[in-house]
């Protein structure tokens, strides 16, 4: 067991150094940041006074190393748009995009699992797809377009819920919608396919020979044998949640990560942009070990063999 | 009408019309303010809110016109010596005096390297600043500097004390300024409150609190003042102002701004090396189909590097003809050099149903064109390539010096010396110089005129239009937008 969790933290050090890197060079693959943050008047003299004044004039090896030592004391500078650390700008977004995350993901699981569940349970009947295609209609809506017609239905029109903004609960709801959407139609369809996969099995045979009920069926056997694909697709939802906040945010006027992302692409703050592309490959390289970390709980196999 | 029908409208009319007096007013940005701190960043989403905390050495009236603030006066001393006087009783919000001192404070903050303002640029033409006897300021500048006023319209004047004891992060984060408006609250990317004045000297706000709040998406915004929750949005397009045409409790507003769109075309390697092959680009070019059809925001027609709303512009300049079939003669009788590919280089910020229209115009005519989108640092590496040839065949820009003089939009396009130049004119040079060193305003006029002039007849640089910002707003909502894209709150009003 301990080998194992060496092994996966290891390979995941690995992945951080590689991102850390990467990030690194395609910034400055990406051009001159400085040719940004200068007005498109700016003389020659005003654009190498800029480069020096931001350390952007040194030898390129010499800054690589010191954003890999800034990196390893979780230094992420600071904001030459915002004049603030970078660090401070990130955390006072983190916990307005985990509320919005955690929103979307109660949505996803409580309509999601269900769906999966009776669309399971009554494969080849009507009911089965007309939930079928509500699910495919609610993955293929686009947000931006999806966000934007709740919020002229219930904002603008019946004026149920705010348009925009933070603050309450009631701000709350039609983001978690908007973003959960997606995610609830993959855990719906993912739910579905490893039901249908499990009811084939011999085990599930004989119990219903033993006269087992379905609810029991479900309850004891199905809910546990289905739930490996629900972790792990639940890791990779964390990115994807965090990657449709992006337009959420956006939509919504949600002051998260995703709405910083797009702020500060638009202001021109390389140095917040490159902080949010970390803490999201941070992020999804973490949730993907705490996956592979709790298919040891649910499926002992894992833990002898290594793999599932 | 029933009793009860009677007695509830009286009742809703009374309820609809109270708050009209103090009603707090929500403006939607595209942002949140990058700063608070004027000295710093100098984008829009910062400068319509901290204008309001702080007042400016002189500002401009809704006609444009720079008139006194800070400074009631200005006089030259020499060429390079402008002498302020500065207006007495004016208090900062936590209720010291504005001085002399805080004023020369502001201005060598500004301009000093060390400090690294984004604004340097603007106002680097000013040596230092000195306070001198009878509550007056002296700027000196570098040489003779006639568009020094215009940038003063810029400078907004801190508080010396505050700024040495807190240092500039803390005062970022809460600034302290003489304006009608005092800082109440940031909350960062979602909205910072402002407070109304009551000891402001000029004229005060009709609101006694502000809200300006992030909302990047404009149907959001749009949807927002529709719902009531905005009473001014900025940052519309002309789609967005249809969408406000049906319902009367909104209304849309625009201006020409000083932004001046324009086609650049290098002038060192084929086809547009050829001065007749840029007069058929300009021939094919539907200017006023642009403005009014494709853009119709307000957008104006220009046939010179600068707009009304500049100093510099010149009225007599002939607009450019639009005679696509003329276009096609000429390129047709130079086949070959015409059908060189030619790349037209932009970049995501850029309106790209500009561009692709010009590239349709262009290949109509006979031109071979082809667009090539990538992101700003590379578009902005390829446009200013140090050789002139590296550089793409087309570019689009749309340039605001945001000083509303000639001098800045001309002199970086056209003078030789300039990164951004793909001319080399001898007598431009001079002419453009002699602009921008001159004091005698009747100078100026005459070589801006003669600097239009050469670029029409040339066809140098190919302007396009005059830009124009497009605000959404509640009906009752007085607010009058300015070329200079400022947001004064205590200009606005509600109506009854």
């Amino acid at each position: 067991m301990l080998r194992f969790l060496l092994q996966r933290g290891g390979q995941a050090l690995v992945a951080v150094f590689g991102v850390v890197t990467l990030v690194f060079f395609i910034q400055r693959l990406t051009g001159d940041p400085v040719l940004l943050l200068v007005p498109e008047t700016a003389t020659e003299q005003d654009i190498e006074a800029m480069r020096v004044s931001l350390g952007l004039d040194r030898p390129l090896g010499v800054q690589y190393v010191e954003f890999l030592f800034d990196m390893l004391r979780l230094d992420l500078g600071r904001s030459f748009v915002q004049n603030a650390q970078v660090w401070d700008i990130l955390l006072s977004r983190i916990p307005q995009t985990l509320q919005l995350a955690a929103g979307a993901l109660v949505v996803a699981l409580l309509i999601g699992l269900p769906l999966g569940l009776i669309m399971a349970l009554t494969r080849g009947r009507a009911i089965s797809r007309a939930i079928m295609g509500l699910v495919l209609a609610f993955q293929s809506l686009p947000t931006f377009w999806s966000g934007i017609m709740m919020i002229l239905v219930f904002g603008v029109w019946l004026k149920w819920l705010p348009p925009s903004g933070t603050g309450t609960l009631a701000h709350l709801v039609m983001p978690s919608i908007a973003l959960g959407l997606l995610s609830l139609a993959t855990y719906a369809r993912i739910m579905r396919s490893a039901v249908i996969d499990e009811l084939g099995k011999d085990y599930v045979r004989s119990a219903r020979a033993r006269g087992v009920t379905t609810g029991r069926l479900v309850r004891r056997h199905l809910l546990r044998n289905s739930s490996i694909p629900v972790i792990s697709i639940t890791a990779l939802e964390l990115s994807q949640l965090l990657a449709g906040a992006v337009i959420v945010e956006t939509v919504f006027a949600w002051p998260g990560l995703g709405l910083l992302t797009v702020q500060s692409i638009a202001s021109r703050d390389f140095m917040v942009v490159q902080a949010v592309v970390l803490l999201g490959a941070f992020v999804t390289i973490a949730a993907n070990l705490a996956a592979d970390i709790l298919y040891t709980v649910v499926d002992p196999r894992v833990r002898l063999t290594g793999k599932a | 009408m029933r009793p009860l029908t009677g007695l509830l409208t009286g009742v809703a009319i009374t309820v609809l019309a109270l708050p009209a007096f103090a009603r707090d007013v929500t403006i939607d940005l595209t942002g949140e303010p990058s700063s608070l701190d004027p000295h710093m960043q100098w984008n829009p989403d910062s400068y319509y809110v901290y204008r309001n905390i702080f007042d400016n050495v002189v500002t401009r009236d809704n006609d444009g016109a720079i008139v006194p603030q800070i400074a009631t006066e200005w006089n030259y001393a020499s060429e390079t010596e402008l002498v302020l006087t500065i207006r007495d009783g004016v208090t900062f919000h936590d209720g010291e005096p504005l001085t002399a001192e805080d004023v020369a404070f502001s201005v060598n903050r500004i301009i000093d390297p060390e400090f690294g303002s984004p604004q340097l640029g603007q106002f680097n033409q000013i040596e230092m600043a000195e306070v001198m006897e009878g509550n007056k300021v002296k700027l000196t500048t570098k040489g003779p500097y006639p568009a020094l006023l215009a940038q003063l319209v810029k400078l907004s004047v801190v508080p010396q004390h505050i700024v040495e004891e807190v240092g500039k992060d803390a005062f970022n984060e809460a600034p302290v300024g003489s304006g009608p408006y005092s800082f109440e609250d940031w909350n960062r990317g979602v909205s910072v409150t402002l407070a109304k004045n009551d000891s402001y000297w000029g004229e005060d706000g009709p609101f006694d609190n502000a809200v300006f709040r992030a909302v990047p998406d404009a149907a959001t915004r749009i949807a927002n003042l529709q719902a009531g929750t905005a009473d001014l949005v900025v940052g519309l397009d002309s789609d967005g102002a249809m969408q406000l045409a049906g319902n009367p409790a909104v209304k849309a507003l625009s201006t020409p701004t000083e932004r001046v769109a324009f086609m650049g075309m290098n002038l060192d390697k084929p086809p547009f090396s050829d001065p007749e092959l840029r007069r058929a680009a300009s021939l094919a070019i539907d200017s006023v189909a642009i403005a009014e059809g494709l853009l119709g925001a307000g957008e104006v027609p220009m046939a010179q590097l600068s707009s009304p709303a500049h100093f510099g512009y010149a009225p007599d300049i002939a607009p450019f003809e639009y005679d696509p079939e003329q276009a096609a003669e000429i390129v047709a009788s130079k086949s070959e050099m015409a059908a060189t590919p030619a790349t037209f280089a932009t970049a995501p910020v850029f309106d790209q149903r500009v561009v692709q229209a010009l590239q349709q115009m262009l290949n109509d005519v006979g031109f071979n064109i082809s667009i090539s989108m990538t992101d700003m640092p590379t578009y902005l590496a390829a446009a200013r390539a140090p050789d002139r040839a590296e550089r793409p065949e087309l570019n689009f820009g749309r340039w605001s010096c945001a000083c509303q003089d000639a001098d800045g939009i001309a002199y970086p396009l056209l003078h030789s010396g300039s990164s951004w130049s793909r001319v080399s004119n001898a007598e431009l040079d001079a002419l453009l110089e002699e602009a921008r060193t001159s004091l005698d305003e009747n100078v100026r006029l005459a070589a801006y005129e003669k600097v239009h002039q050469i670029v029409r007849d040339d066809y140098l640089v190919r302007p396009i239009y005059q830009a124009a910002v497009l605000y959404g707003a509640r009906a009752e909502l007085e607010f009058e937008p300015t070329a200079n894209e400022s947001m004064f709150l205590n200009r606005m009003s509600w109506s009854e």
